[in-house]
């Protein structure tokens, strides 16, 4: 199967299919040789209120140096409104076009609200945004969400931080034989062989955030993330071999075809 | 002026320009986001909004998340 | 390099050339590989139509048996063709009803529908395919529509197999009753269709081509594709069905499509096909389609043998015609007329043909079925 080598979302192409998270890691510092060592060019950050009382914990500083591009996301919002409102305050904020819309209600399981996702992503969409919805791995809610203009699709692996892996792993494949857009799983990976899954299955790119900044070594794991998402990528171009030896035949079909 | 920021009190010092908060609260202008009485300040129209007493004001920024 | 026609080009979203070299390249590794892949594309399933899964075929029918019974269980659904009329102002070389054939032509009216109609349900047939020529004024678009609207009133399902429509007709005949539209284009190359398609409106390749996707887009349920194997280079036409179905697929993700197989065979005029495609070979087209696209119904009609029938149904092929009629009407009074549009060639009463499935664990799909086996 012929596969593009690189990754183009909104019209934008990337060279790694690693995305990343910038939450939970233990200084800015961390963060930043993380994102270095994965070779990631697309993170995502959140919103929060300025603090003045610590005003050199900036997230926005080392990332523009980094010169890698932004996709923040509306976590934190509720519902659609409150996602459109704050998609249109990160925009302001990081000058990018990219949003991720990320709404989720319930405050013990994440999961992403399907409809007031489908509703804020249809109309950041006509806002001019590139938008990268979370949404639930339902295969007929990604073809909605492609429809009304979506750049990708983010079904989410496992709940978020649960560490899961691809707990999701048929609904995936139902979404990514569907689907014109990459798909990009998003949360609850663990280890970089869910990474390779994933890429072997076919999927566009992966998001990783808790699994690189809850390890030890965050910066040697985000190197490792990269390495299986580059080999499940190439491994999917390179044609896995068969499973199955020889069919197993009571009496043969074919045998009214002599 | 008494303003809000963030949800809290804040006593205003300057002229009530937005250039003059930021630096009260020590925020880099290039690195923060600026909601007025629940609408969103462009970077551009900053210079010409002059806060009055009782305004609330949200100041944002990134941190870090998946 | 594309093919041109003086009557279209193929498109890129079509074009199987690239994929002609699988065809011929293919090794027992890489059918295997398409054997077990979880999704398939052009590749994979340029490996299974090949010479090189030929000599693997027994394995490619077990195959398409495991993935029929996932999606269709153990069963058989049921039609009846009935042609409402034989005009036609088409010239195709290879039919029995090209407007240079002598047969006498007619057309159903409304009373004669009714009692078509009566006898097929007397049959035990909930789903029925109206046929037509190539667009006549005596066969026209009103004659179609109000075909379909009675028809809907006496049967579960109406499908239409006619000439290629304008999307507000497609609409009309959803509005109608239809929920599928079956459109053969017959041949994929253009300038093999332009050769066989000798005068009339069926020589516009590109509307004929564009109609399923106004099928779909006016949202009838069901798009039915189809080449006519024999008439052209079957690897082409086989491939470009392939990426027809895919194409419309992707447009179109909440639409179903249904897939046949007719093989042309002779007819009165003596047209004799330029690339005959044998049993085994037509049999594993069928077995590529079902692992390519497993739940695509798939669907044989009564132009195959007895033994061919028998042998297939279940193994990739869900969906049948039986007791059928190919001239115009012939349910009410079973005459027997030679002049249909193509020969019958497994006529077996609806009865016997039930009893062939039972023996081979398949169960027909329609109601009132077991009234008839009583």
């Amino acid at each position: 199967m012929k596969t593009e080598s690189k990754l183009t979302l909104g019209g934008v192409e990337f060279e790694s299919r690693l995305l990343m998270g910038t939450g939970k890691f233990a200084s800015s510092e961390t963060m930043t040789r993380a994102i270095e060592a994965a070779g990631a060019q697309l993170v995502t950050v959140a919103l929060r209120r300025f603090n003045p009382g610590q005003p050199s914990d900036d997230l926005l500083g080392p990332l523009r140096n980094l010169k890698i591009t932004l996709a923040p996301n509306t976590s934190g919002a509720r519902n659609a409104d409150e996602a459109v409102r704050a998609a249109m305050l990160c925009r302001e904020l990081s000058g990018s076009r990219f949003v991720k819309v990320e709404i989720h209600p319930n405050p013990h399981h994440l999961m992403p609200d399907p409809i007031e996702t489908y509703a804020a992503s249809k109309t950041l969409v006509k806002e001019g945004f590139i938008v990268l919805p979370y949404m639930p791995a339902d295969p007929v809610l990604a073809k909605r969400l492609e429809d009304v203009g979506c750049a990708a699709v983010m079904p989410l692996g496992s709940a978020i931080g649960t560490g899961h892996g691809l707990a999701t792993a048929e609904m995936l494949r139902l979404i990514i034989e569907g689907s014109s857009v990459p798909v990009i799983v998003d949360a609850g990976l663990r280890a970089p062989s869910e990474a390779a899954a994933a890429m072997e299955m076919g999927c566009g790119a992966v998001l990783v955030n808790s699994a690189i900044a809850a390890a030890r070594d965050p910066v040697a794991m985000a190197a490792a993330f990269a390495a299986a998402v580059k080999a499940g990528y190439a491994a999917r171009g390179a044609g896995l071999m068969s499973r199955s030896a020889e069919a197993v035949a009571t009496s043969p079909l074919t045998s009214f075809l002599t | 002026m008494n303003i809000t920021v963030n949800g809290s009190q804040h006593v205003h010092q300057g002229n009530g320009s937005l250039a003059e908060l930021l630096k009260e609260l020590n925020a880099r202008p290039d690195l923060v986001a600026i909601v007025v009485n629940g609408r969103m300040v462009l970077k551009s129209e900053r210079v010409s909004v002059r806060l009055r007493d009782g305004d609330q004001v949200e100041i944002l920024t990134f941190i870090g998340g998946g | 390099m594309k093919r041109t026609g003086n009557i279209g080009t193929i498109p890129d979203w079509l074009n199987p050339e690239p994929w002609l070299d699988v065809v011929r390249t293919a090794d027992e590794a890489s059918v295997r590989r398409a054997l077990d892949a979880a999704s398939l594309h052009e590749e994979e399933f340029a490996a299974l139509v090949s010479p090189a899964a030929a000599d693997l075929l027994e394995a490619l029918a077990q195959r398409a048996l495991e993935r029929t019974r996932t999606h269709f269980g153990r069963t058989i659904a049921f039609y009846v063709p009935l042609y409402l009329s034989n005009y036609c102002s088409g010239g195709c070389i290879y039919c029995g009803f090209a407007s240079d054939r002598r047969h006498a032509r007619r057309r159903l009216e409304p009373a004669d529908m009714l009692r078509e109609f009566e006898a097929i349900k007397a049959m035990g047939f909930e789903e029925i395919l109206l046929l037509t020529g190539e667009r006549t004024p005596r066969a026209d678009y009103a004659y179609v529509r109000d075909a379909v609207a009675e028809a809907a009133r006496h049967f579960a399902s109406v499908t239409v197999e006619a000439f290629p429509m304008t999307a507000d007709e497609y609409r009309g005949l959803a509005d109608a009753g239809c929920v599928g539209v079956t459109l053969y284009q017959e041949t994929y190359d253009p300038v093999q269709y332009s050769r066989l398609h000798r005068w009339g409106p069926k020589r516009d390749y590109a509307n004929r081509l564009e109609a399923p996707a106004r099928v779909l887009g006016a949202r009838v349920r069901f798009a039915g594709l189809g080449a006519l194997l024999g008439i052209s280079e079957p690897f082409f036409d086989i491939l470009a069905l392939y990426r027809h179905a895919r194409y419309l697929q992707r447009r179109f993700w909440q639409a179903g499509l249904t897939i046949s197989f007719p093989r042309v065979c002779p007819q009165e005029g003596g047209f004799v096909p330029p690339y005959p495609v044998s049993n085994r070979q037509l049999a594993q087209f069928v077995f590529a389609f079902r692992i390519a696209m497993p739940d695509v119904p798939l669907t044989l009609s009564t132009r195959e043998s007895e033994t061919f029938r028998d042998g297939i149904a279940g193994v990739g092929i869900s969906k049948m015609s039986i007791a059928s009629r190919t001239t115009v009407g012939g349910y009410e009074t079973r005459n027997e007329s030679p002049d249909g549009q193509f020969h019958v060639n497994d006529d077996r009463n609806v009865a016997a043909f039930c009893a062939a499935l039972k023996a081979k664990g398949l169960e027909p799909v329609f109601k009132n079925w077991d009234k008839l086996f009583r």
